[in-house]
């Protein structure tokens, strides 16, 4: 079993490298062969990295949910899965090299630097908490694919304004279909980010007897939440719409995404178990 | 193969050659009748604005089936029918046999050969012309097949390239600029300023799309009802048109008069009421009757005739570009087509062949049996079965071998062997096609 974890470990950021080329080709050459190719390789990859989990799982006897490298391969699992939930259920197949492109970042940066880890934390065993960090990297995964989305509406925007008629405009889907897509991707982030942080706040208060909610995690979090609130809002009170709420979409992600990576590495507090 | 394919197109000739003989159906059914009477045993005719054509199994490779004659018997047919004065000229005109000729056929199906590059109304009179050539008996099992092959190799090309992709006129590009912002168009209103006509056709088109309603204004409101009667819609005045910027989602306007209808102020302010809901402006007129610079303002996407034709030249380089593509598609199915004919043709020849000489060698042999004891009678039979397998042998092997050679080379090899024993028109294609 060690053996088909290591070898999956190092096959992986190769199997999404390969879909990401599949798309980039049908996207930018509008190849046939790349076309049908694409689809069958995203959900040769999406098997592979789910039999990854499951084995990574049962070997080290917890899930891979408890070092940030651990969890940047869940986040490219969930990214590349929910992307594959779009396409089929749209049936818009020319984004995906655009949002795949970042589950090879994910997993690359996970392959390059996982440890195997056998002996976790006990604290790190709650059902609780696999609920909350797997609400967390759902809605981290819906957030990075709404970015996606609006720039590639900002994208298309600036095209379709300026008159420039290339492969921008062919191939992309229009604009209102971006925003509404990137708008899904946002609604079913937030909805997440916030049962995390409900389920967070619970398992909190059992895990630890003193907890300060000032730890930069849980400030980081909040504020990305706040961000995703008020853009929400905004859109559904006062109708903000088109070009100004996929840039606060743009923002709402960057701040997501420093609050998982550069908070983790650069600041301590209680959200630091390895 | 005995096809051929000969005709004028928009290449070869002048709009005034090509309208002297543009045939209506009338004009086709009796020039088919006569065709069918003369060189052909299958024909067909394609009469578009483009192009008029012909598609024809010739009977055999008699004299007549050499360009020079059936070009005679072609253009003897059409001064008749269209009762021209006055010869046409050989050089508009193209011969092509066998493979070129499928060839042929298979590429104007696909629009890599119109005017306009992916031109998808072209398959369609293809379509109308083999079924009136059917109508008339002129079809046969050849051109038949021929033409599903035609309709294979087109549905190929569409859905494989982008040889029809993205509209060719400035009035749909209009239409797919504004499918480039809007997801349903059949949920969105339009108004139309002005009595222009390609504004008109431009309307045309988003009724096309299922344009969820239309409002018409025009300075003389005569004309906008006028343009409401024959498309559908509302007629608004002119003069409060401006009210109707905050409800509507495209707007195209080809007003014919100097100075602008809109103002980059009007427009922000409307955009403004609007709550900035994307809205697309389409201005046909000549001089603009938009202000320019109101292309800045948020969530406005404005075109002009410049944008749009540019729109239109990219969609066409494209299309172009995809030509080398469906021309691989044209060639695997022509390879389809050949086998299928290789298929038909040898065989049979093979065996016609056999059975000609085996009955020539039953009656010579019936004729002069009793000639012979009953022991040699059985001899004489087996001595010539023996002579006329040996004699067919290298013939046979030869005709078996001749596929590896190309297909018209391989047809004139097979209609010589025909022509040589007598043995008559193939008879092969009724049964394969049953």
């Amino acid at each position: 079993m060690s053996i088909a974890v290591n070898v999956l470990n190092v096959a992986l950021p190769f199997f999404y490298l390969a879909t990401v080329g599949s798309y980039a080709h049908a996207f930018l050459a509008d190849y046939s062969f790349a076309k049908k190719l694409k689809t069958a390789l995203l959900a040769v990859t999406l098997v592979g990295h789910l039999i990854y989990i499951v084995l990574r799982t049962v070997l080290f006897a917890h899930p891979p949910i408890t070092t940030i490298f651990e969890i940047m391969s869940i986040v490219a699992f969930s990214i590349a899965a929910s992307y594959s939930l779009v396409e089929h259920r749209t049936g818009i197949k020319n984004t995906g090299f655009f949002i795949l492109v970042l589950a090879l970042v994910f997993q690359s940066g996970s392959s390059a630097f996982i440890q195997d880890l056998s002996e976790v934390q006990p604290v790190l065993r709650s059902n609780l908490l696999g609920l909350h960090v797997t609400s967390a990297m759902l809605g981290f995964s819906a957030f990075a694919i709404a970015a996606v989305y609006g720039t590639l509406y900002l994208m298309l925007y600036h095209n379709l304004k300026a008159g420039r008629f290339g492969i921008i405009y062919q191939r992309l889907p229009n604009l209102e279909k971006l925003e509404s897509m990137a708008t899904f991707a946002n609604i079913s982030g937030f909805g997440l980010l916030s049962l995390a942080i409900g389920i967070g706040l619970i398992w909190l208060s059992r895990a630890f007897d003193n907890v300060s909610y000032f730890d930069p995690k849980l400030i980081g979090t909040f504020f990305v939440w706040l961000v995703y609130g008020v853009g929400l809002t905004a859109k559904g009170v006062i109708g903000l719409q088109g070009r100004k709420i996929m840039i606060l979409s743009i923002v709402g992600f960057l701040t997501s995404f420093f609050s998982l990576t550069i908070i983790n590495f650069y600041f301590t507090g209680f959200h630091r178990f390895f | 193969m005995n096809l051929i394919a000969s005709g004028i197109n928009h290449r070869t000739a002048p709009l005034e050659v090509r309208e002297r003989v543009w045939l209506s159906d009338t004009e086709t059914r009796k020039a088919l009748s006569l065709l069918k009477t003369g060189p052909f045993s299958e024909c067909a005719l394609v009469s578009t604005c483009n192009r008029t054509e012909i598609y024809g199994v010739l009977n055999d490779l008699s004299a007549e089936s050499e360009p020079p004659d059936v070009w005679k018997r072609m253009t003897a047919v059409l001064t008749q029918v269209k009762a021209l004065t006055g010869d046409l000229d050989p050089t508009h005109f193209y011969f092509l046999r066998s493979c070129h000729a499928a060839q042929h056929l298979f590429k104007v199906a696909t629009g890599a050969d119109s005017m306009i590059i992916g031109d998808i109304q072209v398959l369609s009179q293809i379509k109308e012309a083999f079924r009136l050539a059917d109508s008339t008996d002129a079809l046969g099992p050849f051109l038949r097949r021929l033409m599903q092959s035609a309709y294979h190799v087109a549905k190929r090309a569409r859905t494989e390239t982008m040889i029809t992709e993205g509209a060719v006129s400035v009035s749909y590009a209009a239409v797919e600029l504004a499918g480039k912002i809007f997801a349903d168009i059949a949920t969105r209103k339009a108004l139309l300023i002005g009595a222009g006509e390609t504004g008109e056709l431009t309307a045309k088109h988003l009724f096309g799309r299922g344009i969820g309603h239309l409002f018409v204004t025009n300075r003389t409101r005569s004309k906008a009802e006028q343009i409401v009667a024959s498309l559908g819609g509302t007629v608004t005045e002119f003069e409060s048109f401006q009210n109707q910027l905050d409800h509507v989602d495209i707007v195209i306007s080809s007003v014919t008069g100097p100075g602008y209808i809109l103002s980059k102020y009007n427009v922000s302010r409307s955009m403004k009421r609007r709550s900035h809901r994307p809205l697309v402006i389409i201005d046909l007129g000549m001089p603009r009757n938009i202000e320019p610079q109101s292309r800045s303002v948020e969530n406005l996407f404005l075109y002009d005739i410049d944008s749009l034709q540019n729109v239109v030249d990219q969609n066409l380089q494209r299309r172009k570009s995809e030509i080398p593509r469906v021309n691989a598609i044209v060639l695997e199915e022509l390879r389809e087509f050949s086998a299928w004919i290789k298929s038909l043709q040898i065989l049979p020849t093979i065996n016609d062949l056999r059975t000609h000489f085996e009955q020539i060698r039953a009656e010579e042999v019936a004729k002069h049996i009793n000639r012979f004891t009953e022991h040699d009678r059985e001899l004489l039979n087996l001595v010539s079965k023996r002579i006329i397998n040996k004699l067919l042998h290298t013939p046979s092997v030869e005709l078996r071998n001749n596929h590896r050679t190309g297909a018209s080379e391989r047809m004139q090899t097979v209609q010589v062997v025909r022509q040589l024993f007598g043995l008559g028109k193939l008879k092969g294609t009724e049964s394969e096609e049953k």
